[in-house]
């Protein structure tokens, strides 16, 4: 038995506990000062609706632009060679790595009426800045290596006898992809999807400057607790990041069992 | 003629894998290509089911019972392809691996769904696993894998059936029993087989008919009698089996070992050159007294009788390096060797073949 | 293994790309992957370097070595510095128990270390605003009639003791966003090496100290380095849980990227774009450091397959 168990389990639980645990039960004790209809009304307020409907649809379409960008980035960095690969496979990892609020304040330049991309779009009576474009694009950006580095490693490890079995037995190119290919993916893709969508959900840094944070039409869920914080209404503030929290949750576990889901075909139970 | 493959050159790189080949495999013949690995034996296989392409279309063709295939693709060669590690689909139950290859058919030529469940059916029968259609394949033990490999291939009606390896990933025991249900598989559907495998037991056993690859070329082929009993050069000869080497000089019809002459089963053809003689351990007798005048003496150096053979490691007493001897149990029992004792042999069948190489290649 | 010399090795045998799609396919699918990423990735890159030199050099520099600049510059370092060591002790920890020691409720811990990815970063600031707040925990018990240790309480009181709006709350908050960083990157890595060589060692005499710097320490040595390099950009770069606690007071608790906004707000374009380019600059050697750190670790495996 090796040694150093007790201390770095404790340890771990300890630096847990101090910093994410207690700190994150502040959020019930919060909320137990609020009555049941104090936090119905808060959560059900207009804003606070318009801005769920708001965050949790742009985050899905979002999520849904990355799974098919995403699929096909990934699918061209394994399969194909072309010209500088190797820096546009680093390059797919800079969502993670620039801080949020500098593609907030580039991507609200870019798509202002004069900026670099915002220029074309006006004539065409497309209004990216503080619109729910731009949350979509402000989101789309955050999500897309999710989807990407999750679905690469998978079509890296996809055996081409897979594929050589499926044609040898007459299926076709296309055939081979859809019945073949995209299933095996699927779960990957599923995965990178859920894990795009959850962190939309709660991105903020990225959204706000583009968004205009207009009431009603381009505040996200964080924003309005932003706002709550800032008038010191911190019980609304907490019950409305409840509510978030529980979606997270929920979406946890949804990832969670689709990982289940997955290893389902790589379990052997001989019987 | 089902298959035929005239002149094919197949080039990786630097490496040669096929080094214009031809062969040609009757119908329902059950063939085995059997070689050492880098042989070209894999590729060759791929070549005919069209997952591999010659590197000189021009000169060189393949043919599927006399129609030119060279060109056609994989998904329309109509070759049954089983994988060495099987390549069944993860995401599909058996039944559905089974029945992919009628599925993915064009509307026109694809059978109604009633008779896709039928053929299915029959097949499970045919691999003795019925009730398992509805197993993913990771529930499966590697034998039955394999067996659902072979069914998947057979369900679109091949022309040719092609394993690569057929039981390579699997236990000894396993091993041995499908190769015999394979045998009476093919006894019974007959249809032009060739697979692959870097077992020659396995190659003289299950097939009709074996061929030896050796660097991209094909060094000989034959029935299994055929090449054991009169293998085409020195390489067939080491790779059919164990096998013990002594330098000597060819003299008139016999090789001289030592001091000892012995006389050759054929002719060699050569005449008064360096040669290097090829015994087979159990092509030896050992006995107590030097009997007749064509006897080596050597020191008995090591005795293991565990199983039905006993096996003698035996050191020449003129310096002339160790070798091998194969005993039936009665024999070791009568003849009761002792470690370190001398003892007498006699070489029964001894080959020699005209190419003077030293073969140091280790399989 | 055996020298090369006794052994016959084929090469490998390259296979040759059968299945792949005809050559108009192949080129519609790399044109649309990399104009999605030039749109959304490089464009936006080259802007940022664009904007913050649109002023010219001079202004580029007049705004980094504005004293605000500095301050925020000295925070963001101060709170990075601090939480980076940590989340790396806390990984290694957190790694070393899950690895290489079998316990229940295994997968309720990794979840739990996962659960700060999942929390938006502004609640992330809001549960710190909740403990330490005038209106928090902290709050409650400095300005309690009857608190449990009065003369703490009244420490505090006379010290002033703030976390929310001042440094402590910020180094926090920067804490819990980055907590997993170390830890994810060390535990697929350290599972799959499994205890074997740690045992050996320990069996060869190794202290437990011992056991970990000279075995264990060698082994991951890549995927640490990369798991602080991930930590130290998302701590630099942290907005929003920053953003809660911090009060966003200029010259005081403004890290770089509040310091950003603040410049943003102001229609400080250029200078926004400036001191942006300073975090840009960050990412770009991340992403950098990240790729070398992978060619070496499929440098370090290809030598241990070949030798």
């Amino acid at each position: 038995m090796l040694p150093g168990f007790n201390l770095s389990l404790g340890f771990t639980l300890f630096y847990l506990g101090l910093i994410v645990l207690i700190p994150l039960s502040a959020v019930f004790w919060k909320t137990s000062t609020l009555s049941w209809s104090q936090f119905w009304d808060t959560v059900t307020m207009p804003t606070a609706l318009a801005s769920y409907r708001l965050t949790f649809g742009t985050s899905f379409l979002a999520a849904l632009a990355n799974a098919f960008f995403g699929l096909i980035v990934a699918w061209v960095l394994v399969r194909y060679e072309f010209f500088g690969k190797r820096i546009v496979d680093a390059m797919v990892d800079l969502p993670f790595a620039l801080p949020t609020a500098v593609a907030g304040i580039t991507l609200a330049t870019l798509y202002a009426q004069s900026g670099w991309i915002g220029r074309f779009l006006t004539p065409l009576g497309i209004h990216a800045a503080n619109s729910q474009l731009g949350i979509f694009v402000a989101l789309t950006f955050i999500g897309l290596p999710f989807i990407v580095r999750t679905v690469q490693p998978v079509l890296e490890d996809l055996e081409p006898e897979l594929e050589e079995a499926a044609t040898s037995l007459g299926a076709n190119r296309w055939q081979v992809f859809w019945r073949v290919i995209l299933p095996m993916l699927a779960p990957a893709l599923l995965t990178g999807f859920a894990l795009a969508f959850a962190r939309a959900l709660g991105e903020y840094g990225s959204v706000i400057f583009i968004a205009g944070n207009i009431p009603m039409k381009t505040q996200i869920t964080p924003v309005i607790i932003m706002a709550e914080l800032d008038m010191f209404d911190y019980a609304k503030a907490t019950a409305i990041a409840v509510v978030m929290l529980v979606s997270s949750f929920v979406l946890l576990l949804g990832i969670n069992i689709l990982q289940w889901w997955t290893n389902r075909y790589n379990t052997t139970n001989l019987a | 003629m089902s298959v035929e493959v005239k002149n094919a050159i197949k080039q990786f790189g630097a490496f040669t894998a096929l080094d214009r080949v031809s062969l040609k495999v009757e119908s329902g013949e059950l063939v085995a290509l059997l070689g050492p690995s880098g042989s070209g034996k894999t590729t060759l296989l791929r070549m005919i089911a069209g997952l591999e392409f010659p590197d000189n279309p021009q000169e060189s063709q393949i043919l599927f019972y006399g129609e030119d295939v060279t060109t056609i693709p994989a998904s329309e060669r109509k070759a049954g392809f089983a994988f060495q590690h099987y390549a069944l689909f993860r995401h599909m139950s058996v039944f559905e691996n089974i029945a992919f290859g009628l599925r993915v058919r064009p509307k026109t030529t694809r059978p109604p769904e009633k008779e896709i469940r039928a053929r299915v059916e029959k097949l499970l029968r045919l691999i003795q696993m019925e009730p398992l259609g509805p197993r993913f394949p990771s529930q499966l033990s590697g034998g039955q894998r394999q067996r659902v490999a072979l069914a998947r291939a057979l369900a679109v009606e091949p022309k040719v059936l092609l394993l690569d390896e057929p039981f390579g990933a699997l236990d000894a025991k396993v091993r041995k029993d499908l190769r015999r249900w394979l045998r009476q598989l093919h006894d019974e559907i007959h249809v032009t087989t060739l697979f692959v495998t870097h077992d020659q037991e396995e190659a003289l056993e299950v097939a009709d008919r074996v061929a030896i690859l050796r660097a991209g070329r094909i060094e000989q082929i034959g029935t299994p009698d055929e090449i054991y009993d009169r293998p085409a050069s020195s390489f067939v000869y080491d790779f059919l089996g164990n096998v013990n080497l002594f330098s000597g000089r060819i003299k008139d019809d016999s090789v001289v070992i030592g001091e000892t002459a012995f006389a050759l089963t054929e002719k060699s053809g050569a005449e008064d050159t360096d040669a290097v003689a090829f015994v087979r351990p159990h092509d030896i007798r050992v006995t107590r007294s030097a009997s007749g005048q064509s006897t080596l003496p050597a020191r008995v150096v090591r005795c293991h009788a565990a199983g039905p053979l006993a096996n003698l490691e035996l050191e020449r007493l003129d310096g002339g390096g160790w070798f091998t001897v194969q005993l039936s149990r009665e024999q070791f029992h009568e003849l009761q060797p002792r470690t370190g004792e001398t003892v007498y042999v006699e070489l029964k069948t001894v080959k020699v073949f005209a190419e003077s190489l030293p073969i140091n290649y280790s399989i | 293994m055996t020298p090369a010399a006794t052994t016959f090795h084929p090469p490998r045998e390259p296979r040759r790309q059968l299945n792949t799609e005809p050559v108009w396919v192949r080129r519609l699918l790399i044109s649309l992957a990399l104009s999605f990423l030039a749109f959304f990735l490089f464009l936006p890159l080259a802007f940022v370097f664009t904007q913050a030199f649109a002023k010219g050099i001079g202004f580029y520099f007049k705004s980094l070595t504005d004293p605000l600049t500095w301050s925020a510059i000295k925070l963001t370092l101060l709170a990075t510095g601090i939480a980076v060591p940590l989340n790396c002790v806390f990984g290694v920890a957190a790694a070393w128990a899950i690895a290489k020691f079998d316990f229940r409720g295994k997968n309720l811990l990794l979840t739990l270390i996962d659960l700060p990815f999942s929390i938006s970063p502004v609640i992330a600031g809001l549960i710190y605003v909740l403990v330490f707040g005038a209106q928090g925990w902290l709050g409650l018990y400095v300005n309690a009639e009857h608190p449990w240790f009065p003369w703490l309480a009244h420490w505090l009181d006379e010290q002033n003791f703030k976390v929310i709006f001042a440094v402590p709350g910020i180094v926090l908050a920067t804490i819990f966003v980055t907590v997993p960083f170390v830890a994810r990157e060390l535990i697929p890595l350290m599972q799959a090496q499994g205890r074997n060589e740690e045992e050996a060692a320990r069996v060869l005499g190794a202290s437990g100290w011992q056991t970990f710097f000279r075995v264990t320490l060698p082994n991951i040595k890549w995927a640490l380095i990369y798991g602080v390099i991930l930590c130290n950009a998302r701590a630099m770069g942290e907005f929003g849980a920053v953003s809660v606690v911090s009060g966003k007071i200029r010259g005081q608790t403004n890290t770089i990227p509040l310091h950003i906004e603040a410049l943003y707000d102001d229609y400080n374009f250029t200078g926004a774009f400036a001191v942006a380019s300073l975090l840009a600059f960050l990412a770009l050697i991340t992403l950098g450091l990240k790729t070398w750190v992978e060619y070496q670790n499929a440098r370090q495996d290809e030598t241990e397959i070949s030798s």
